[in-house]
């Protein structure tokens, strides 16, 4: 288990997953960049674009640390470069404990178990790497077909734009409540956490559209989310 | 700068050809994402796959061919339909720019997309529009720069950042997802209190229905979004 601990920790790997978070953040910095080249013909003001910036970022705090929370529990396993490339790039940390599982598993062993060595832990490289290329490789390849089909889908009128605002909206809220239901039925502390959570976006949007505070509305996700929270610490 | 330049003169070049300068400027736009994306993705694969190789060819760790495709098909058979439903689902919510980040930083359903959703809400964009997704791309961009952001330090620090948090505030971390996805849905209820009512029924029914978890996303979506349409043409009509 040392060793494979070294290996895992090696200069090289190392090397690599600084090379795959080094393309993630350039591609973030890249499109940010192309936004605002093309937000000023879309009609997107400039505090528009810093309020849309900022309102991701401020969003993105609660989930990253709920990410990060599960990313750790991995490290045991995986070691810090590879814990650090499979959670900063396309996986979930659920989805990879239940990869390394497996390929170690598959190998024979357990997962940081008995036998455990540096052939169990590149055949959990391996599961890892191959099982989240499939998005990486579909998106890179089918992106380009599924923007053309839409716009053949949505064409020019103002009716089939309208439809596609409709039909965009219905998704999103379509895919949250499923999520949101997802998480309620675990128990008590969920439903009332969730509600809770729900009920403090309705009032502070409210709040934010009277007295017409933007910075509100920025912080409106983060602080439902932090609010519910102290609620949940008397729940569990 | 040169981006800046490139981008008047083919302005300038496309409006002779066509009478809508916007949709050009986002052809232009979606051009440039396709070239970015790709790239970024490509070299996201080919770095992905050398850590392995390195691991088993040049250090002489193989474990072996039917190792490997036992733990990929074990693991293939929990992701494989997501690889594929996940980004044609997500794709009219997240648009092009928006696939190509979301797919490489992941974390879609937890991160990208509450994201996206609260930059359009904070400026009023309307899902679907060109400002829509310019903003939804601003929006999940800062999100995988700040995911980045608690993810590096946290690594490198490991463990012992974790274990200067008290053992009862950890305890309330599950509870961060149903705190966000409760406030997301309500957000869009607040816009079309309907749309939230019929997607949190038919995502209590999905849920209770012993479903496979990938069923479950798409079954929630597409029935939202026939329900929602029915009932947008029943108001239209009576509108008239």
């Amino acid at each position: 288990m040392e060793n494979v601990m070294k290996l895992a920790n090696s200069p090289i790997v190392w090397m690599i997953a600084a090379a795959v978070i080094f393309v993630v953040i350039f591609q973030g910095i890249k499109f940010i960049q192309l936004a605002v080249n093309a937000s000023g013909d879309v009609g997107m003001s400039k505090k528009e674009v810093r309020s849309a910036l900022k309102t991701g970022a401020i969003a993105a705090i609660g989930p990253s640390f709920a990410i990060v929370i599960v990313a750790i529990s991995l490290i045991a396993f995986l070691g810090d470069p590879l814990t650090l490339m499979r959670v900063g790039i396309i996986g979930s940390a659920p989805a990879e404990s239940i990869g390394a599982t497996m390929g170690a598993n598959a190998y024979g062993v357990d997962l940081g178990g008995a036998g455990y060595n540096a052939q169990a832990f590149t055949a959990v490289a391996w599961t890892l790497c191959l099982g989240g290329l499939g998005w990486l490789v579909f998106t890179a390849l089918s992106t380009k077909s599924m923007s053309k089909i839409e716009k053949k889908i949505v064409g020019k009128s103002a009716k089939s734009k309208q439809i596609m605002t409709i039909i965009t909206t219905a998704a999103m809220t379509g895919a949250f409540g499923n999520l949101a239901s997802a998480e309620m039925i675990k128990g008590m502390a969920y439903v009332v956490v969730a509600i809770v959570a729900a009920l403090t976006m309705v009032f502070l949007t409210k709040l934010a559209d009277k007295l017409k505070m933007d910075w509100l509305r920025e912080w409106s996700l983060g602080l439902s989310i932090f609010v519910s929270l102290c609620i949940g610490y008397f729940l569990v | 700068m040169a981006i800046e330049q490139l981008r008047t003169t083919e302005k300038n070049n496309s409006a002779g050809r066509t009478s809508v300068p916007h949709v050009s400027t986002m052809d232009h736009y979606h051009k440039k994402a396709h070239f970015w994306g790709r790239l970024t993705l490509w070299a996201a694969i080919i770095l992905t796959l050398s850590l392995p190789i390195y691991l088993s060819f040049i250090l002489g760790h193989h474990p072996g061919w039917n190792v490997i495709l036992t733990g990929f098909t074990a693991y293939a058979g929990v992701v494989v339909a997501i690889w594929f439903l996940e980004p044609i689902m997500y794709f009219p919510i997240l648009g092009v720019s928006g696939t190509y980040i979301g797919f490489l930083s992941g974390n879609i359903g937890n991160m990208c997309l509450p994201s996206a959703a609260a930059a359009q809400n904070a400026i009023g964009a309307d899902p679907g529009t060109q400002k829509g997704e310019i903003s939804a791309t601003l929006g999940i961009g800062a999100a995988s720069l700040v995911n980045k952001l608690f993810l590096i330090p946290i690594i490198l620090g490991g463990s012992a950042v974790i274990a200067l948090i008290p053992e009862n505030i950890q305890q309330i971390f599950p509870l961060i997802l149903p705190a966000i996805f409760g406030a997301v849905l309500s957000q869009f209820a607040i816009k079309k209190p309907l749309f939230g009512v019929v997607a949190l029924i038919i995502g209590i029914i999905v849920n209770i229905v012993p479903l496979v978890a990938y069923l479950k996303s798409l079954t929630s979506v597409i029935a939202t979004v026939i329900i929602c349409l029915l009932i947008e043409k029943k108001s239209n009509v009576k509108q008239l």
